[in-house]
């Protein structure tokens, strides 16, 4: 039986990747913990990379796995042979092996993992005094071209016990049955009862959905006998016909004996209620519903031009149409949303390496993983969690002995804390460090020229907290390589902003700080406000309007030049638009619409012409050389066609 | 000897109408059950030859049912009853050890045929 393996290729990097991800969680929780479970559950994973790895003939990876899983398996058995260097030895080579799967995903050559291969056969043989076995693994070609059968090497362990005998089954399932999709599936269900199921035909996914071609299911099962597949099936209602046909082994199976199960329950026996899909198409999903948005919008537009005779039946196709697009569009989004597990899941072995780079010692403790946020604000926010997290321990965590003097705890402790606030996501980085002096801040913003003395005479402590994210401040005294120089806070801030959230920092020296990530949901659809200046339309996210005051600029209050509105018990600093954006237009005397916005400095009055109405806008990037304009965050096409900037309000003023 | 059939669903209407076809077909309805609850007891308490199994019920759902007789019976045969669009939640059903199941609205012989079938008749 020759199998095309490349068609797995795909199966086996997301599959492999995953074991490996859980791996390294496992031993950050060995050294932390280190019981039983957690080494039964990484040898499970080592075991598992292996089987799938030597059957797909990636002959390094699976011996690199095969030698972890030996010393996991020591480690089970001697559990005092634990030290901190086989614990960077099982890390280097976890590490080592995800890229090995990338590269191997990607189609590249991979690093080449003989040293650390050689290492941990020199620790297994100084550990059990024997040198490790070969590890078997399946010659093939990828291209699709049929592999060769291997010989076992003859260091190989004795090879498995005989096969089960297989068999042809077709099937096919009566035209009158209502339901063949869950018929086939039943079938499916009760042969894979009986033993591994392989070429199932079609595959899981259409049988579930109904996708049978004439009725007609063809598989190929492992079991003891013909009788047990025609006793299984002939119980089962619905089936027009049934044919089972024994298949002569082709050559002796050379493969080990895991992995043919392993591709079998991939592809045919296992229950798969879930499917995977690339990212890309999801973004391509994304973006196809938008545009369909944003047809639907035009069509709309359209139809209140069109006689009265046909625009009744119109509007009432497009509404229906649109509720559908809407829909559709709800439907996508959640399709869209991942756990926040799948980066924060990554924290605890970054916690691990950066505290023992600089002698630290951090427990970290996650919550709220579970919450689903869109995938693409996950994308941008793995890298900023993972820089604060660095900050948290380098910057914020003192040296166990400092913190002994102190009267707390040696260990550190940083807390992750994720929970859903109405419409948005708060993901909470708490640690109980040193804590920010922001006198200390302020001083040396001042030094280094990024605020003026009266600026930072009137700063509150949470606007001086901030300053940890202005660019070229760093107060740590000394730059390590963990925390780098200044640079890193500054890209938190504009990441968390770029897709929509906020950043806040609250701190008390001697206990501790917090960074607080507010979080959308979704990225895609925002409400906006448009309002006109001018000739030209703009867009303000609806997120981030407070009110709406009219008044005449004339006879408002200034402080020097700026005029000051009233508003909520306060005076507001007015700014025009169209003095901001510098637009050429003769400004209309009178009374004026005031939008006021929260912008990082506090509440802000935007003076603008007219207000035009409220609109869900599918939010588009701007490409280059757009992108590098500040104070906007992207375009949308409104229902005439018109395409308008979305404003980027905290940055606008700069 | 009839077989002794058990039979589930939080309608009367539903459980009436399955009574008389299974009346019809010569076999024994030893018990009736209106929840996922009740559906363990008697199961436990009756152990029919054959269960009927309606979906979607109260307090436990017949997957949840279906799921906890199995366990404690492998032998035991249960036939979903499903209405078209539940297609997923019978897989879920066959998933959970079901035997077969029959779509709603039935007709008594296709209903007595599955059953036959089922039990090797």
């Amino acid at each position: 039986m020759t199998i095309d393996m490349s068609k797995y290729l795909g199966l086996f990097t997301s599959e492999a990747s995953e074991h490996l991800e859980h791996l390294s969680q496992d031993l950050v929780r060995l050294e932390r913990e280190g019981n039983r479970e957690v080494i039964d559950s990484m040898f499970r994973h080592a075991h598992s990379v292996k089987g799938m790895a030597a059957s797909m003939g990636f002959e390094q990876i699976a011996t690199l796995s095969h030698r972890v899983e030996d010393l996991v398996d020591q480690v089970r058995k001697r559990p005092e042979a634990m030290s901190a260097d086989i614990a960077d030895l099982l890390f280097a080579s976890t590490d080592h092996l995800q890229a090995m799967v990338r590269c191997a995903g990607a189609g590249e050559a991979a690093p080449s993992a003989s040293s650390l291969i050689e290492r941990i056969s020199e620790r297994l043989i100084a550990l059990t005094g024997a040198a490790p076995a070969a590890t078997r693994v399946v010659k093939t070609t990828l291209s699709g071209s049929a592999p060769q059968p291997e010989p076992p090497p003859p260091s190989a362990p004795a090879p498995g016990p005989e096969l089960p005998p297989r068999f042809s089954v077709r099937v096919r399932i009566a035209a009158s049955c209502q339901v063949p999709g869950v018929r086939a599936f039943l079938v499916q269900k009760k042969l894979s009862a009986l033993g591994n199921v392989f070429d199932l035909n079609p595959s899981v996914d259409d049988l579930k959905a109904g996708r049978i071609p004439e009725g007609l299911v063809t598989m190929q099962v492992e079991t003891s006998s013909a009788e047990a597949i025609n006793k299984a099936l002939a119980v089962v209602a619905d089936l027009e016909s049934t044919e089972v046909t024994r298949v002569e082994p082709k050559s002796a199976p050379a493969k080990p004996p895991e992995a043919p199960a392993e591709v079998a329950r991939a592809v045919g026996a296992e229950p798969a209620r879930t499917l995977r899909v690339k990212t890309e198409l999801l973004d391509y999903l994304l973006d196809a519903v938008g545009e369909l948005l944003l047809s639907t919008s035009r069509l709309r537009e359209v139809s209140k031009g069109v006689p009265d005779t046909y625009q009744p039946p119109l509007l009432e196709g497009v509404d229906r149409l649109r509720t559908i697009v809407k829909d559709l569009h709800n439907k996508v989004m959640s399709v869209r949303m991942t756990p926040l597990s799948l980066i924060t899941d990554r924290l605890p072995r970054a916690a691990r390496d950066i505290a023992r780079k600089r002698s630290r010692e951090v427990d970290l403790l996650v919550t709220g993983a579970e919450i689903e946020l869109d995938r693409a604000i996950l994308d941008e926010l793995a890298d900023p969690l993972l820089h604060i997290l660095r900050n948290c321990i380098d910057h914020g965590l003192e040296a166990p002995e400092e913190r002994v003097r102190l009267g707390k705890g040696a260990r550190g402790r940083v807390v992750v804390a994720a929970r859903r606030d109405r419409d948005r996501v708060l993901v909470e980085l708490e640690d109980d460090g040193r804590g920010m002096d922001a006198a200390h801040l302020k001083a040396v913003a001042l030094e280094r020229g990024l605020i003026t003395a009266e600026a930072a005479a009137t700063m509150s402590d949470r606007e001086a907290w901030m300053l940890c994210c202005a660019p070229g401040l760093s107060t740590a005294k000394e730059v390590t390589d963990v925390s780098g120089r200044g640079v890193g806070m500054d890209a938190v801030k504009r990441a968390v902003e770029n897709v929509g959230g906020t950043l806040d920092i609250d701190s008390t020296v001697g206990r501790g700080t917090r960074f607080t990530l507010r979080l959308p949901l979704t990225v895609a659809v925002i409400n906006v406000l448009l309002v006109g200046v001018g000739r030209e339309v703009f867009g303000l996210p609806i997120a981030k309007v407070k009110a709406v005051v009219e008044a005449d600029p004339q006879f408002l209050e200034r402080s020097r030049r700026t005029p000051l509105l009233p508003h909520d018990g306060a005076l507001l600093p007015v700014h025009p638009l169209g003095a901001l954006l510098r637009i050429d237009r003769q400004a209309p005397g009178g009374v004026r619409p005031h939008v006021i916005l929260d912008a990082d400095s506090g509440p802000v009055a935007l003076e603008v012409d007219q207000l035009i109405g409220q609109e869900e806008a599918v939010l588009k990037p701007l490409a280059s050389p757009l992108d590098l304009v500040p104070g906007l965050a992207g375009v949308t096409i409104l229902g005439s066609g018109r395409p308008i900037f979305i404003l980027d309000v905290p940055r606008l003023q700069v | 000897m009839a077989k002794r059939v058990l039979i589930v669903d939080d309608a009367i209407f539903m459980r009436n109408m399955i009574k008389d076809i299974f009346a019809s077909g010569g076999f024994e309805v030893v018990g009736e059950a209106a929840n996922g609850l009740e559906a363990v007891e008697k199961y436990k308490e009756l152990k029919p030859d054959l269960t009927t199994m309606d979906i979607v019920m109260p307090f436990k759902s017949g997957i949840e049912a279906t799921r906890e007789i199995v366990k404690a019976d492998n032998a035991a045969v249960i036939i979903m009853c499903s209405a078209l669009g539940q297609e997923s939640l019978v897989m879920e059903a066959i998933e959970a050890g079901a035997s077969d199941f029959i779509v709603k609205p039935f007709k008594a012989e296709d209903v007595l045929g599955v059953v036959k079938k089922v039990l090797g008749e």
